[in-house]
């Protein structure tokens, strides 16, 4: 077991208990989906795994040991554009290896292979502002995979692309990640992309957050998008999956306005 | 005959009978540079041609003077060394006065942008001082500083630093959470989340406001010069005015005009190397 969040109490000041006994295991090398309506404490759950939040109660375990601080053992990539604007795309993606104080000719080394692996090798002397939105996703794909990190928490990474390239990144995503061998904590209110991307989906509502239903698309790792969306299955999921998220979000809603009536 | 077939006849003789477009005319940057330099050079002769004949013809020469008279007066002034003795107290003090308002605009902005608290507290109070009109301070700073240096240095740097302090302000205040927590995690302390991410982000505001800011330096010198000094390029303005000799006014604006044109050309230079990644990318025109 890599991630284990294990009985977990979290909340905000003044709020409603988010997290009230919380639990969420993620294996080697699996990709995870938590999807949920925007708002119902998603985010919450990847910041607590980034050591970012801590929780009030549990554990939040991680590589079989408990997680003080911030988990440095992660890549991290938001929906955000978090490139530095000044730094080219080489620099932007070599500056987690300089923090950690690697050698420059290592650096070389693994920015030659990563960006490669995104497909960004033309791009490297570009600054960001150079860049399509596409080629940014892929800088910051390659940023938070360089250092070889165990886990990659992704927030909604591919949110504000269009349909066509998220396709792309998709696959892309997905072909990395069957090279790297990394988990990954992926966050999202897209449906088709969860069924796309996870080896299991957890469906998230309500107020305290809970699981409401665990699914495993059978498509398996070295799945071609093209493919699976062509599925019978695919489609049976996804409207299974639409009716679960209108439960979620209408539970997350009226559990809101009872706590705003009290 | 429907209306839709009306249309369907009318259309390709409506087409026909258009004239045809003529291919737009695309002129070269450079051509086109060199016609506007032209230009730029035929309108600035025409007017001083039209000032040298109005002179003394329709409007008295005592408050006008004339372009001749003036180039005298400045040939005059290169000679003794009036020009160059009172061009480097003037831009001593702005360097100074730009130096000194800079970097107490910048810290101040620093720390009241990076410290949520601080600058909630502080931020308002910097603002009221803002609307202030910066002259009202000019009889107090007299008063304390003298008719010297320092008079003129802290009157220009109060100009400076807020232009400063506000670009530095808002730059550390725009940096995203989300890029300080993504680098963080990528292994950065705060030390180096202030150098790395928070600090140069800043800079690339106060380059920006570096354009502004420094020519205001020189505002606030040439104008504490005016209003009370011995020396400098805004003492001999005002000086001049005083004695009716509008020929070393003219003269000492000629003089500012060219400090003002080499400082921003180069800030210009400067400025645009440190802010290459921002333009990178955007087509130029």
């Amino acid at each position: 077991m890599l991630l284990d969040i294990h009985d977990v109490h979290f909340g905000y000041q003044n709020e409603v208990e988010l997290l009230q006994g919380f639990d969420l295991q993620v294996e080697r090398g699996e990709f995870v989906a938590l999807l949920g309506p925007s708002g119902c404490g998603k985010s919450t759950l990847m910041n607590l795994a980034a050591g970012l939040l801590h929780p009030l109660r549990g554990d939040v375990d991680f590589d079989g040991a408990p997680l003080r601080g911030l988990n440095r053992e992660v890549g991290y990539m938001t929906q955000g554009d978090t490139l530095l604007p000044w730094a080219s795309v080489a620099k932007n993606i070599t500056l987690p290896l300089e923090l950690r104080k690697v050698s420059r000719a290592e650096r070389e080394e693994r920015l030659d292979r990563v960006i490669r692996l995104v497909n960004l090798a033309d791009a490297k002397e570009k600054f960001p502002s150079e860049l399509s939105g596409g080629m940014k996703r892929r800088a910051l794909l390659a940023r938070s995979i360089v250092y070889d990190p165990q886990m990659l928490l992704m927030d909604e990474p591919f949110g504000a692309l269009d349909a066509q390239l998220r396709e792309v990144m998709h696959q892309e995503l997905l072909s990395t990640v069957a090279r790297t061998g990394q988990s990954v904590l992926f966050i999202t209110h897209d449906i088709s992309e969860s069924i796309l991307l996870a080896d299991r989906i957890l469906v998230l509502g309500g107020l305290p957050l809970r699981v409401m239903e665990e699914i495993r698309p059978p498509y398996g790792k070295n799945r071609v998008l093209a493919q699976v969306r062509n599925e019978e299955s695919y489609f049976e999921l996804e409207r299974h999956l639409r009716e679960l998220m209108r439960e979620a979000d209408a539970e997350t809603k009226a559990a809101k306005a009872r706590t705003l009536a009290h | 005959m429907t209306d839709a077939s009306m249309s369907t006849d009318h259309a390709p003789a409506a087409r026909v009978a258009r004239v045809p477009r003529k291919a737009p005319v695309r002129i070269s940057p450079t051509r086109r540079r060199l016609e506007n330099l032209v230009l730029q050079v035929v309108l600035i002769g025409a007017f001083l041609l039209l000032w040298e004949y109005a002179s003394d013809r329709w409007v008295p020469k005592l408050m006008v003077s004339k372009p001749s008279d003036i180039w005298t007066q400045i040939v005059r002034w290169l000679g003794d060394g009036t020009f160059a003795r009172n061009l480097w107290v003037t831009i001593q003090a702005t360097a100074l006065g730009f130096l000194l308002g800079a970097s107490a605009g910048m810290l101040l902005g620093f720390v009241t942008g990076a410290w949520r608290r601080v600058g909630e507290v502080l931020q308002p109070i910097v603002t009221a001082f803002y609307t202030l009109p910066r002259l009202a301070l000019a009889p107090l700073f007299l008063m304390w500083f003298g008719l010297g240096m320092e008079f003129r240095v802290m009157f220009s740097a109060t100009i400076v630093f807020f232009l400063v302090y506000y670009n530095t302000y808002f730059g550390v205040r725009e940096v995203s959470s989300e890029l300080i927590s993504a680098v963080r995690i990528m292994g950065a302390n705060q030390l180096q989340v202030a150098l790395r991410v928070i600090i140069p982000s800043a800079l690339v505001w106060v380059a920006a406001g570096l354009k502004i800011s420094v020519p205001y330096a020189l505002v606030g010198v040439v104008v504490a010069e005016m209003l009370a000094s011995d020396e400098g390029m805004g003492y001999l303005l005002a000086r001049g005015a005083s004695q009716f000799s509008a020929a070393q006014s003219f003269a000492a604006i000629a003089g500012l005009l060219v400090v003002a044109l080499i400082v921003d050309w180069l800030i210009t230079r400067v400025t645009d190397r440190a802010l290459r990644w921002k333009t990178a990318g955007v087509p130029q025109n």
